[in-house]
């Protein structure tokens, strides 16, 4: 189905499925909320099991569906993860600039996706809760220590006590750049908080998805007329729509023994 | 990590097969408290799908004939063992996504309109099951290289029908006229030709009844039914709502297609859904751990003792044959029925030609069904089932071939079915096989033959397994739903009848 809302011709239009992983309380869930809704919530709950979200993100030539799963960071059998990162085109690992152990969390997770995820996934490494630190917080116009609670993510309490003396920082900027750089990670640091950079790790996923992949593989040169219309209308041309059920059909034909 | 020992749940699952997964997902809003278990370390169990590693494992765990019987699976090997895999042009193990369950999905099966008032249908693509086809003479184990085999496309419906020059003017209007009857046997004004009709056996009464005579006509409605044994041993009442199911799945979902496949590897992809909304919903996942065996307390809850030698204490305890703890798996009678040789290969090429677009503007089918004649007319024939590259279970450039027939000793047939395809399908260069799985599956025949594979003993419920028909049979999740009957005590019209999660959109229309 056409977007109708979009004036101009319809631009081509793929789903990319995107899942999130970090330690418990490095602000997953806050990520998703400031890109899906643009909103903020101080004292948000634990993720239980996962949630699923979606969000368009335009670009210039292409329409980019993120079919997103939040994941929860404290999992207690380490049996959940792999059922979310299966199929994934991208994935977003995330710790917390404050806290060094989280970037180590980090670092499992990128070797695990690594080892077992899709080949050719898009992975970005993401350093969050950026407006805690005074020193570079280009977001920043709640510098106070007490930005430190309501960014405390997704566990209530986490990551209190780091301290007030302006030395939140614990993980650097350059080193997990250049480690991302090591492992060809997409990376930024953000803040859910303040909406730094959050766009913008979506969009540099997006952009990184090799077209390819986003096309059915024969939906290019040798496709049909068919194939062609699917495509400019805005729809994966293999993709059956379960909405699209023709109820008329159904009518005196209904009854079926089988 | 967490231990599990002396933990209390309302429901434990035991296995991640599709059955277990649907009842998790039935299960995800109900407030219960459920421990899904798993004895793999992967999920989707008998419907699992597998990387070419994965897959490689799996044929050595089931490799083995002793000790099997209760397992569905059994003498599993890869075909060219020693195959050197750097020069055949295979992709990296992960770029597969080989399906235990590649059964096609009506687009009148009751499982899509679950999926869609569960709201798991946008998470998971379906795509078209497009064309059907026979081939007639295939190649024969005695005289290999003789004559080329012939492919032939089912016709898709009346104008399809008149314009195959294969068949005479006479076999077209009998061919109409059986269809027409078809499309409505089960009304009252066909009651009594149905009845005189439906025990008859299909050849007989295909040629008596409808004037059909020649292998021309019937092979493509043999075809179009998957019917899995020799037509002189089935019934029109077999052959008949299959054929009627077909017609009137086609165009549901869009013109020129029938049935559907779930996207990334069949049934597995429609389990692990399943599965994560239970996740969501607060369900505890372990994977490598069992129901190894179960006792009744004396408050009358299951004690239930996992592989890892923990206890959890459970209300409920519920899986499949080969999940349950040894007591309750006894069979219920012998109606299994003999294993059915299936094998796996991945091909050099797209195949494009089994895979054209449906129609002017509609989807391009990711799935295409071969019913290949077995060369002996009293043999059953082999179904293959091509997945395209599209499906996201080989790289590009490729296509998964999924064969299985109801022949005893059919290995070499798949592999002669298979071959036959080859040669027939008409591709250039020719194409190559590049990696082959076979094994015999065991399961119920047919929903029809196994009403009575669901059984509750206490608070432990044994859910069917799928059956090894080529086609996803209803059965299956009507099981489900007594199984989730039984555990919530509620009336039919609220199974999997969610609404929105919290920051769900209401309803997408893009896509």
């Amino acid at each position: 189905m056409a977007d109708s809302s979009q004036p101009s011709a319809p631009k081509p239009s793929s789903s990319v499925k995107l899942v999130l992983l970090g330690e418990a309380a490095v602000g997953k869930s806050s990520l998703v909320l400031r890109f899906v809704n643009n909103d903020f919530q101080p004292n948000k709950e634990p993720t239980i099991g996962a949630a699923f979200l979606t969000q368009k993100c335009q670009l210039p030539t292409r329409t980019i569906k993120f079919e997103i799963w939040d994941t929860a960071g404290q999992e207690r059998f380490a049996s959940l993860a792999p059922m979310y990162y299966r199929n994934a085109q991208s994935a977003l690992v995330v710790y917390d600039v404050t806290k060094a152990s989280s970037l180590v969390k980090a670092k499992h997770w990128v070797a695990e996706l690594q080892r077992q995820a899709s080949p050719g996934i898009v992975i970005a490494l993401v350093g969050n809760k950026l407006d805690l630190c005074e020193d570079d917080a280009e977001g920043g116009d709640e510098g106070e220590g007490e930005g430190q609670g309501e960014e405390a993510g997704e566990e209530a309490g986490e990551g209190k006590g780091e301290g007030d003396d302006g030395k939140v920082r614990k993980v650097s900027a350059k080193d997990a750049k250049s480690y991302a750089d090591d492992e060809h990670l997409l990376f930024f640091e953000t803040s859910a908080k303040t909406g730094h950079n959050v766009n913008d790790v979506f969009t540099a996923i997006a952009n990184k998805i090799p077209e390819a992949s986003l096309k059915g593989p024969r939906g290019g040169a040798t496709a049909g007329g068919g194939t062609q219309a699917a495509i400019s209308a805005g729809q994966d041309s293999s993709r059956v729509n379960l909405n699209a059920r023709q109820g008329a059909e159904g009518g005196p034909k209904e009854g079926c023994a089988c | 990590m967490d231990s599990l020992d002396q933990t209390e749940w309302d429901v434990t699952i035991s296995g991640t097969g599709l059955p277990q997964s649907l009842l998790a997902l039935a299960l995800s809003r109900s407030g219960l408290r459920i421990l899904h278990l798993d004895r793999n370390g992967y999920y989707g169990g008998n419907e699992a799908a597998l990387a070419l590693r994965d897959a490689e494992e799996w044929t050595q765990e089931h490799g083995d004939q002793a000790g099997q019987e209760r397992r569905a699976f059994s003498q599993a090997e890869l075909v060219n063992k020693d195959g050197e895999r750097s020069q055949t042009g295979l992709g990296p193990s992960r770029a597969y996504s080989l399906a235990l369950a590649p059964q096609l999905v009506y687009t009148r099966s009751n499982l899509l309109p679950v999926l869609v008032s569960s709201r798991t249908h946008e998470q998971m693509d379906f795509q078209a099951v497009g064309s059907w086809f026979t081939i007639s003479a295939p190649l024969s184990i005695q005289q290999e290289q003789s004559i080329i085999p012939t492919m032939m496309k089912v016709p898709s419906g009346r104008e399809d029908i008149f314009a195959d020059n294969t068949l005479d003017l006479r076999a077209k209007r009998s061919l109409t006229k059986f269809l027409r009857f078809v499309s409505a046997y089960d009304t009252d004004e066909l009651q009594a030709q149905w009845a005189s009709i439906r025990d008859k056996p299909v050849a007989q009464s295909l040629r008596e009844d409808f004037g059909l005579r020649t292998d021309a006509a019937v092979a493509p409605l043999l075809g179009l039914a998957l019917v899995p044994s020799s037509s002189d041993t089935t019934v029109m009442a077999y052959l008949v709502p299959r054929i009627a199911r077909h017609m009137r799945s086609t165009g549901l979902f869009g013109p020129g297609f029938s049935a559907v496949l779930p996207k990334w590897g069949g049934l597995a992809e429609v389990a692990q859904v399943a599965c994560r909304a239970c996740a969501v919903g607060g369900g505890v996942y372990v994977l490598g751990q069992d129901a190894a065996s179960a006792s009744t307390t004396e408050d009358g809850r299951t004690e239930v003792k996992l592989s890892g030698s923990e206890k959890v204490t459970t209300k409920w305890l519920v899986g499949c044959v080969d999940d349950l703890p040894h007591s309750f798996s006894q069979q219920t009678g012998k109606e299994d029925g003999k294993p059915w040789p299936r094998s796996i290969t991945i091909v050099s090429s797209p195949l494009t030609s089994l895979f054209p677009t449906t129609s002017e503007g509609g989807v391009t089918p990711a799935g295409a069904v071969i019913a290949v004649d077995s060369p002996d007319s009293d043999e059953p024939p082999v179904h293959i089932v091509a997945h395209a590259s599209d499906s996201g279970e080989c790289p590009q450039g490729q296509c998964v071939l999924y064969a299985s027939t109801a022949s005893e000793n059919g290995m070499e047939k798949l592999d002669l079915a298979v071959k036959s395809l080859l040669q027939s399908v008409g591709e250039d260069p020719k194409p190559q096989v590049l990696w082959s799985m076979r094994f015999l599956q065991r399961a119920p025949r047919s929903a029809v033959t196994q009403t009575s594979d669901s059984a509750r003993e206490g608070n432990v419920i044994r859910l069917q397994t799928l059956s090894t028909d080529v086609v996803l049979e209803d059965g299956m999740l009507e099981d489900v739903k007594k199984a989730w009957h039984a555990i919530t005590g509620e009336s039919e019209e609220h199974f999997m009848k969610f609404e929105p999660r919290n920051g769900e959109a209401e309803d997408d229309s893009v896509l």
